[in-house]
């Protein structure tokens, strides 16, 4: 079973605790609810797991694996993969962005194109395969977002605040999108701090409160679904 | 100055045109040296901006405002600088580069250097952090990120490099110093307008300049339309 474990884990900048958390664990199929004020270290949360920003203490142990000296490479890298809440997209093309990934990843040519084509149909942007990415709507932008991750198919998978400003279409297919990774297997960590389409989908919940970060089951009822969610849900 | 400046300017194109040897000589020995100084100073300059941009070592803030003050010293002053090195008393006498191209070569390093590191190192430090983080979280490895920065900073590095030849390229202080001005060997463009206007020659003079003004609005041109095709970022 693919897995983070976090032990021990504390965030300072200075002398300022952000946050610190005995005992977590990310697996595979999981799918949490990262719920935390703004402020809160939910970002920086997960930028820590994901082996892009260093913890203050504590310990990350990916597959067995520990991240322990700076020179190493975090080994979730690749594998963990964090979506920012505004999705930084490479000059030029969509297709260029799509397969970003696999080509950094040395995937097959052949297998590379099936994966972007068919990312790009999910993400509803096979028409704009060819347009520059910085053209985008928001909207589109972060399912480029999703998708490019998508075409790697990671074992986990970080989404921040993912569907904040977007109008009603873009957030059906994001929802759309992530449930499908979910049908897929890949495990989701969600930040949001409010209840949405993508939150519903969720089993457990982190909650970052009085700077401690606390585990426990997630109920759909404990947040306002919206309609939209439920209809992918039963689909 | 008894002619005419049409007579001047028909001169110094039929030097050009005629492929007069003394005036290909000197733009020869012009391009060699200062491509040559460019192309060694290149990559430890991008990386040591790369490297000022990003790490956080005691001594930083110095070595930035050195490497700032030195863009801006004479070049006539790092000549005697670079004179008084490869002087036969002076700690680079041995290797016999006083009055050659290669001496030539090592003044032009010490004035092209600071201007690409600092200008490379304002590039990297403007760059959008997520860039990076999008990169690495996606699976590139450190060396890869670091050439997807690059391309997404293709604009102002170019920019910088632009502007290093061109310092390098027109600078008359160091070449002249160093180099002593010996036809077919050390005589270079900016080297031989000085003398030629010095002696009362104006069509060479003018036809190296006009190699120069050529040279500048190619470089300008270039630049101006990858920067046209460089679309605003939109987050």
């Amino acid at each position: 079973m693919v897995q983070l474990k976090i032990n021990k884990l504390c965030m300072q900048f200075g002398d300022r605790l952000l946050f610190k958390a005995d005992a977590l664990q990310f697996a595979k199929g999981d799918t949490i609810f990262l719920q935390g004020d703004n402020g809160t270290g939910k970002t920086t949360l997960m930028k820590v797991l994901a082996g892009l920003i260093p913890a203050t203490s504590g310990e990350l142990v990916w597959q067995g694996q520990t991240h322990t000296k700076w020179w190493q490479k975090s080994p979730q890298l690749g594998k963990l993969v964090y979506l920012h809440q505004h999705p930084y997209l490479y000059e030029g093309s969509v297709k260029y962005n799509l397969s970003f990934a696999g080509r950094h990843q040395k995937m097959s040519g052949k297998l590379l194109a099936q994966r972007v084509d068919a990312a790009a149909k999910m993400a509803g942007l096979e028409h704009l395969l060819d347009a520059n990415a910085s053209n985008l709507s928001g909207g589109e932008r972060q399912r480029l977002a999703i998708a490019r991750a998508w075409v790697i198919q990671p074992d986990l998978l970080m989404l921040d605040e993912p569907v904040s400003n977007m109008d009603k279409e873009s957030r059906r297919l994001v929802l759309e999108m992530v449930h499908t990774l979910k049908r897929q297997g890949t495990g989701l960590l969600v930040s949001s701090h409010q209840t949405c389409g993508i939150t519903a989908l969720c089993r457990q919940t982190w909650q970052i409160e009085n700077q401690r970060i606390t585990s426990g089951p997630f109920n759909t009822e404990q947040g306002s679904v919206q309609e939209e969610s439920l209809h992918v849900i039963t689909s | 100055m008894t002619e005419s400046w049409f007579s001047l300017i028909q001169q110094a194109f039929g030097l050009l045109f005629s492929l007069d040897p003394n005036t290909w000589s000197i733009i020869g020995v012009s391009f060699n040296v200062s491509l040559a100084a460019l192309l060694i100073t290149l990559i430890p300059s991008l990386i040591l901006g790369f490297v000022l941009a990003f790490a956080r070592f005691p001594g930083r803030w110095t070595v930035i405002n050195l490497v700032q003050t030195l863009q801006s010293i004479p070049t006539v002053v790092i000549g005697l600088l670079a004179y008084l090195l490869l002087t036969r008393m002076g700690p680079l006498g041995d290797l016999r580069w006083l009055f050659t191209q290669k001496g030539m070569i090592l003044g032009q390093m010490m004035i092209c250097a600071p201007v690409l590191i600092a200008m490379s190192q304002a590039a990297f430090t403007s760059v959008d952090r997520r860039a990076w983080e999008t990169s690495r979280t996606l699976g590139a490895s450190w060396l890869a990120s670091v050439w997807v920065l690059c391309r997404e900073l293709k604009a102002p590095l170019l920019m910088a490099i632009v502007m290093a030849f061109s310092r390098i390229v027109t600078e008359v202080g160091c070449s002249m110093m160093v180099g002593g001005n010996i036809m077919f060997v050390t005589r270079n463009i900016p080297t031989a307008i000085a003398l030629e206007t010095s002696k009362g020659d104006f069509a060479q003079a003018i036809a190296l300049g006009l190699v120069l003004l050529i040279l500048s609005l190619l470089l300008n041109f270039a630049l101006g339309t990858l920067r046209g095709r460089s679309e605003p970022r939109s987050h």
